[in-house]
Parts: structure tokens; sequence; C-alpha cells
């Protein structure tokens, strides 16, 4: 089989484009989300983006606040404990981005109708509110009876309402543990991403490790996202900071409040993406860029026991480095 | 005991948890409110996140998300959205749930969404126009209101936060009141009370309109009517709340290590 590992710069230049159908997973606040893969598409200058987010991340609001999102569909924009989303949140009042408003399970059942390539899917929530009745796409229509239609259900005879599916033209997925292949083993909650691995055209994941095949052939079980599925691998080692990887870093507390006060404004957003976007280019240039005391702090996580049994397999920076020289 | 009134909001939020239940909470103040239940008097309350984390309990201070490292550190089982929010929520199993609010109405609806300029909201206008100020949306939040088998609304008690007609319905409550939350079909049964900074809200089984039904120690029916954005009506039993005892204070405390009900 061959190796699907290539650079971030690669996999940017190659799976994602203006105006594209863009979706991130996990696409969680504080948790997992492929945000490296966002910066990059911010370098390569990616613009009129059409979103789908089950909630919003740093990588939302970055790309929002430098107003490359036209449309995004969301279950939940803010950012948990941390507050609002300074730069989506802007970028929705100001016009610059048009919202439509899911809840957070709504998301991936859609992405799982998209996934079984199924039209739509019945709704188990979301009816009877406004996430039903006000359509960012149609604000004249109030209240909207195309967002949620209600179909007859031709076994009981009673009327339900139906999700639309969602099938992204690329999902750029982050994963603890990725092989050259596509495999992948999650720690945490999967959260969307086995569904969104499914109903993404193309499939990029964003590995904290790559690791040796003989990994998943130990822990099959856990492969929840196998190579058949996926498209690109890459590697970046924290890759979700200044959100948490499961098993490998802690959220960056103060990294968190500083990203989201700098996105409140357009100077700050600038600013923010000349230090922390446009100022690496390989894995080395970023981790000087976060630097030795960051690494130390955010690795002395709790939950870093989860990783023990996996250790063995893990590939080094230079042995990662020379499997993208060897293709 | 002296207590600040966000501990009281929290005690009085736990206190309405039964041993047994199967419960889901959000993030912050709603998750001490819920772990402080079961340390206290319902060690047998089982509860996971919207993301599917199983089993667990925070580690190391107040969780920054919902399925963040603090609470994934003793977990039992990680699934995922689909699985807690679907198959748990949506689907019915789930008992009770504490769930938060920008802004409610006297039927218990819950916005998230957004803030309006007045005449501006979308049900006056008939016009989805942009809010004046964007909130986060509803989350998980809207499966739990329509999926739980009760909830809990937890809000911080000032009279913009307590309107007579939420500007945007983010998450239902009654919808409008009567049987219109019946005629919907939720698979749940809304929200069993308003838990606030002063006191405890309940619906009119008939009416489903929220009346005061308990004060605290530190508040009085006259503050609450004064906080509250409609004419709140006072139930002919209205009683004090129980005064946090030394015991579920210090339960408390030992929850919420760094303090943050404290600071309100």
């Amino acid at each position: 089989m061959r190796s699907k590992l290539i650079t971030i710069q690669e996999a940017v230049q190659k799976y994602t484009w203006d105006g594209m159908t863009y979706a991130h997973g996990g696409a969680l606040p504080v948790g997992t989300d492929s945000i490296a893969f966002g910066r990059e598409m911010l370098k390569q200058d990616r613009k009129h983006l059409n979103v789908i987010s089950n909630c919003n991340t740093q990588q939302t609001n970055l790309l929002a606040a430098a107003g490359r999102i036209k449309r995004i569909e969301i279950g939940f924009s803010g950012l948990e404990v941390y507050g609002f989303a300074n730069g989506l949140k802007r970028a929705v009042e100001t016009g610059v981005t048009v919202l439509e408003d899911y809840s957070n399970g709504s998301i991936p059942l859609r992405m799982l109708a998209g996934a079984l390539n199924m039209p739509f899917i019945p709704a188990n929530a979301g009816f009877g509110s406004d996430q039903e009745y006000c359509c960012g796409d149609r604000p004249d229509e109030y209240p909207c009876s195309s967002k949620l239609p209600w179909v007859k259900d031709p076994f009981s005879g009673k009327n339900v309402p139906v999700y639309t599916a969602v099938r992204p033209e690329t999902a750029s997925i982050h994963v603890t543990m990725a092989d050259i292949y596509g495999n992948a083993i999650m720690l945490g909650t999967e959260w969307n991403r086995y569904e969104l691995s499914r109903a993404a055209q193309k499939v990029v994941l964003q590995a904290d490790f790559i690791v040796d095949t003989d990994c998943m052939r130990q822990f099959p079980n856990l492969v929840r996202i196998p190579d058949a599925v996926v498209d690109a691998v890459v590697y970046w080692p924290y890759g979700v900071w200044p959100q948490c990887s499961v098993g490998v870093y802690d959220s960056d507390e103060k990294a968190m409040k500083e990203m989201n006060a700098a996105l409140k404004t357009v100077e700050g957003t600038e600013e923010y993406i000349k230090k922390f976007v446009n100022s690496y280019s390989t894995v080395q240039e970023w981790l000087d860029l976060l630097g030795k005391e960051r690494i130390d702090l955010i690795s002395n996580t709790v939950t870093k026991f989860l990783m023990d049994p996996y250790r063995r397999w893990i590939k080094s920076d230079a042995e990662v480095l020379q499997m993208l020289e060897r293709r | 005991m002296e207590c600040t009134r966000q501990e009281m909001m929290a005690i009085a939020t736990g206190r309405e948890f039964s041993n047994g239940e199967l419960a889901i909470f959000g993030v912050g103040l709603s998750m001490l409110a819920g772990y402080w239940a079961q340390k206290n008097h319902a060690p047998d309350l089982v509860a996971f996140t919207e993301g599917g984390v199983f089993g667990s309990s925070p580690v190391g201070g107040l969780p920054w998300g919902i399925e963040d490292t603090r609470i994934s550190a003793n977990a039992t089982s990680f699934t995922n959205a689909i699985d807690a929010l679907g198959c748990l929520v949506a689907s019915g199993r789930v008992d009770n749930a504490v769930i938060g609010a920008a802004q409610i109405d006297k039927f218990g609806n819950v916005n998230t969404t957004g803030i309006w300029e007045e005449g501006t909201q979308p049900w006056k206008a008939g016009r989805y126009t942009l809010p004046k100020v964007r909130l986060n949306g509803s989350g998980g939040a809207n499966e739990i209101a329509c999926g739980a088998k009760k909830f809990i609304l937890m809000v911080t008690h000032e009279k913009k936060r307590f309107a007579d007609r939420v500007d945007y319905i983010s998450s239902p409550g009654y919808l409008s009141g009567g049987d219109s939350r019946a005629k919907m079909g939720f698979v749940g049964g809304g929200p069993c009370c308003v838990v606030t900074t002063l006191g405890i809200l309940r619906p009119d089984p008939v009416t489903k309109e929220f009346y005061l039904d308990a004060y605290y120690p530190f508040s009085s029916v006259e503050e609450i009517k004064e906080n509250t954005g409609w004419d709140l009506k006072v139930s002919a039993n209205v009683k004090m709340a129980p005064e946090p005892t030394a015991k579920e204070l210090a339960n408390l405390r030992a929850i919420d290590t760094t303090g943050s009900l404290r600071k309100g």
C-alpha cells in the first residue's frame, strides 16, 4: 500500500480551494480540532469558505476573524469557559459571515446522513424553536419552513421534521495517532469524527503522532477511522494548540485568552497572524515558536497515562522526515 | 452558613437531583452543581457529557470545556456526540439535566443565540435580521430541552435576563404555554424549575407559566419581583429555601476547588 503521508503545505494546496465547502473535526471549542490545518489554509490565503462546524473552535474563530468565512453552519459558536469567540462574533455581527444555527446533536446526524448517502434524516430535536424558524440564508422567510421541512412518515402517517444531509468537499480531522496509510486512533471523545470521515468527499488527517501500523494491528477495535476513507495524513505535533488533545496536552489557558483577545479587532488579528501563522513553515520552526517551557507545561496533562499503551510505536520527528523524503 | 449567591444557586440546583438518575450537565457552574449532588446526596447519579465522556469527574480543577482533559482523566468510556446527544438525550433516556441561559421567559424558553434591538426580534419583525449581540447558539442544550425527561434552568437573576418573551428560542421550554409544548410532540417533559441567584421558580401545571416558589435567606419576594421582566406570580405557599448546611457547603467547596462560585 502506498504511503499517504504528505506535508501540511501539500495537503492544503491539494485539498482546499477558494469557495469550497470545508469541514473540520472534531470541532470542539476547547478539545480536539485540526487547528494547524486551518492556520495553513490562512497562510495559503484560502477565502470565501463555506464551513461546516459542529462547534466553533480557535480555527474558525481565526478564519472568521480574518474574513475568510462567507458562511458557516454551526451547532455552537462560543469557546465554552473561555467565553464568546470574538473573531467569529465580530464577523457575524458585521455581516461578513452568514451563520446558520443548528445544534450540537444535529450536525453529526446530518453528517451521518451524508455518510450513508441519504438525502435527509429525521430530526430528533431542533424543531419547534427558532433553530427551525430562523434561516440565515433566507432571512425574509419567517417562520422558515424550508430549513427543517416536515414530511409525512409513510409508516405512521404522522408529520416529522427532517434535516438535510451534509457532504463536505474536504474534511480535515485531528486524530491522536495515525499510520502513514491513514489508519487512526482517537483518544477522548470522537465527537463527530466517525461520521465526518465518511461524509466528506476528501479526508485529511492531522495527527499528533505517526505510529507504526503494528500499533493498529494491536488495537484494531480502536481504529475507528480506517485507511479506506482517508486521502492524506499530515504530521503536526501540538497541532490543536492552544486547545487540548486528550492524552497528549492540556489547553493553554493563557494562549487561549490571548488569542481570543487578539481576534476581537482587525489590528489584533493581523498581529496574531504575523506572530502565530506566518512565522513558521517546518515542524521544527513550529516547535521553536511554541518553546520548550510552554510545551513542558501543557504536556504535563492529567491524561498523559492514556498514551502509555501506544508509546513503543511512535515514530520520531527524524523518522517522519525520512518517510516524507523517501516518497 | 455564609455563602455567595452563586453557591446558593449551585446548591439549590444540585438539590433537584435524585440518587440513581441518569444526568447530563453543561460546562461551568451547572457541572459544579451536578457533581456536588453526586458527592453530597446522590452517589449513584450517573452523569455523562454531550460528547460521550462517561464515568468521569473533574480532575485538576473545573474543566474549561465539556470534553477537555480535566473531564477525560478518569473516564470509563469515550463515545461520540450521536451516542450521547442522540441515543441517550434526544431519545428520551436522560432523567435530569441542567442548562444555562442568557435570557429566559415566563414559559421557560431559553435564548442563548442573540439579543436584538427592541422591535427587530425575528418573532416581532417577521424577519430574521442580524442580532445586535451574537451569543453562542444552542450547543447541545436544544437536544436536552427536547429530549430530557425534565431539566433545570440555572440563570443569574437579572431583569434583562427574565423577559416576557425571549428574543429567540434557542432551546424550547413550554413555548407559548398551556398545551403548546405537548402539541409539538417532544419526547421530553420540559423544564421542572428555574433556579436563580435569588430564588426558585416552578411552572404552573396548567398554564405552564413560571411562578415564584421559594426565595433564599438573603433575598425576598419583592427583590425577586423587581428583578423579573414579567409580572411574576407568587405561590400562596411561597417559602424560604433551606439555608445550606455546613455539610452541603463543605461538599461544594471540595468540588469548587478553584473558588469560581465564591467570586459572585
